[in-house]
């Protein structure tokens, strides 16, 4: 091979790049679940602890499904888009459109205008609150189980974004979702 | 067997319907519809200790605003009806779970034949209206030691002629004899049993040469054989080819979950069907209550089955 092909190119995506814009999104839910497997609750006010997660929910008390699993789980994001695509029956993967609404898809927060699939690696703010994209939400089984319901292949891709909560605070549906700048992060 | 959602109904309605029996009527505070149910299903109630307790729905399984359940107080039992009879009033909260059903009726059936003795004549009360309301071919056969059987004026109304009660207090009272009643295989004709072990094991004797898919059976007890000795055993990960050991005095879900396995259970006694696994190569020692036997051959339930020496399973 010639000399310049094995010399090592930086691709172009390696390093997070926080050009994605957008701004103006909107929290519209608030949901939390006290035990795995109960019924999500709907508030209309929660404390999200840094490092923890929702004040009252399975995970922030370590009692949740995946709460074994190491990762990132204080709080899970879903987008309103995504839900409002699956009574659109798009993709088209399954018989009929799929209604699943905020109290059912066992995210906490469902969110309006904010493309969370961006938003891996990088800071946003929920209100007062900063939260730190973590891994991509995958969709499991046990979710098509709990609502007899066959979500998990129209929930690929899109199943939304795990998050830890970086600075904790009261967090209300309305709040103004945006990017935030990790260099104003590295000033808290 | 899939997880189920669990709710926070309430408690609506309460009743006696015996001096033992209380009739609890449960909805959700918030959603309209509760989840689908069909007749013979039951739902897990958990107590505040955790352990959860079956019990089936008795109402209309068309009506999805309210489920209802029937509660016969135990003094001698485990705990969990004296806990519903003493603490559940109207207006309480209620952890219930989305109904699962390991008793259904087969589409397949031309007549049902339905076996109940004392309260497991519940699973039946949701069937009847079901059988009732299609016009279909059916029979109960009631025994109760009561003078009085719970719901007997109910289904009286209901079912007519379809329903014999069988009072077993008084001794010159006819009783229902299975031997009998299920002497001929009927082809289309699917029985269905409810109650005591000691029914239960009469049916099942009395049944031995009927299809085993014609035979169907709701058992709310575990299975109680004082001369089973528990062996030790080993289980091998299929996908990853670990060896976990099981002492004797452990369940092979127990093992697993100590082990990090993510695995769903619920009444822990081999009866409602939800730690059910996968396995290869190996001999199971079967003591649940839930499979059949064309699921023995390749499923086990992780909570009370055992295995001869090792078995493979699919995790």
């Amino acid at each position: 091979m010639p000399e310049n092909s094995t010399k090592k190119q930086v691709p172009v995506y390696a390093e997070p790049s926080y050009q994605t814009e957008w701004q103006g999104g909107r929290l519209e839910h608030i949901h939390i679940a006290p035990e795995a497997s109960y019924e999500m609750e709907e508030l209309q006010e929660a404390n999200c602890v840094a490092g923890k997660g929702i004040e009252g929910d399975r995970y922030y008390k370590g009692v949740g499904t995946y709460s074994p699993k190491p990762d990132v789980r204080d709080i899970t994001l879903i987008e309103a888009e995504a839900l409002e695509h699956l009574v659109l029956n798009q993709p088209p993967m399954q018989d009929e459109p799929i209604v699943l609404k905020p109290v059912d898809h066992r995210r906490n927060l469902t969110v309006r205008g904010v493309p969370l699939n961006h938003l891996v690696g990088k800071y946003f703010t929920v209100g007062e609150v900063i939260f730190k994209g973590g891994r991509l939400n995958f969709p499991c089984r046990y979710l098509e189980e709990i609502l007899g319901l066959p979500v998990y292949l129209p929930l690929y891709n899109r199943s939304g974004l795990n998050c830890s909560i970086i600075r904790g605070g009261t967090i209300r549906p309305g709040d103004a979702i945006n990017p935030l700048d990790p260099s104003i992060v590295k000033t808290l | 067997m899939s997880a189920r959602m669990i709710m926070k109904l309430h408690v609506s309605d309460v009743y006696d319907e015996a001096p033992d029996v209380r009739v609890l009527t449960l909805r959700h505070p918030i959603r309209r519809e509760l989840p689908e149910s069909t007749p013979g299903a039951h739902v897990d109630l958990r107590l505040p200790n955790g352990k959860i307790r079956q019990y089936s729905l008795i109402g209309d399984p068309t009506d999805r605003t309210q489920y209802r359940i029937a509660v016969k107080r135990e003094d001698d039992g485990r705990g969990g009806s004296r806990w519903v009879h003493e603490s559940l009033k109207v207006g309480s909260e209620a952890h219930v779970s989305a109904p699962r059903n390991n008793f259904g009726l087969s589409s397949e059936a031309q007549k049902h034949v339905l076996v109940a003795g004392g309260i497991g004549v519940t699973p039946f009360l949701a069937m009847v209206q079901e059988l009732s309301a299609a016009d279909q071919h059916y029979t109960l056969h009631y025994s109760s030691r009561q003078p009085v059987p719970p719901f007997s004026d109910f289904l009286k109304d209901l079912c007519g002629d379809s329903v014999s009660i069988y009072t077993t207090h008084d001794p010159q009272a006819p009783r229902f004899d299975a031997e009998t009643a299920f002497k001929t295989v009927e082809d289309g004709t699917h029985i269905y049993c409810c109650g005591p072990a000691s029914l239960i094991d009469a049916v099942k004797r009395a049944t031995a040469h009927w299809p085993p898919e014609q035979v169907h059976f709701e058992v709310f007890e575990p299975v109680i054989d004082e001369n089973f000795t528990p062996e030790p055993f080993d289980i091998r990960i299929a996908s990853t080819d670990a060896v976990l050991h099981v002492p004797a005095d452990r369940s092979a879900l127990d093992v697993l979950r100590e082990e990090g396995f993510v695995l769903p259970s619920s009444c822990e006694l081999g009866v409602c069907g939800t730690c059910k696994c996968t396995y290869s190569d190996g001999t199971v020692i079967h003591r649940d209550q839930v499979l059949s036997t064309a699921e023995r051959q390749d499923q086990m339930m992780l909570c009370v089955s055992r295995a001869r020496v090792r078995v493979t399973l699919d995790l």
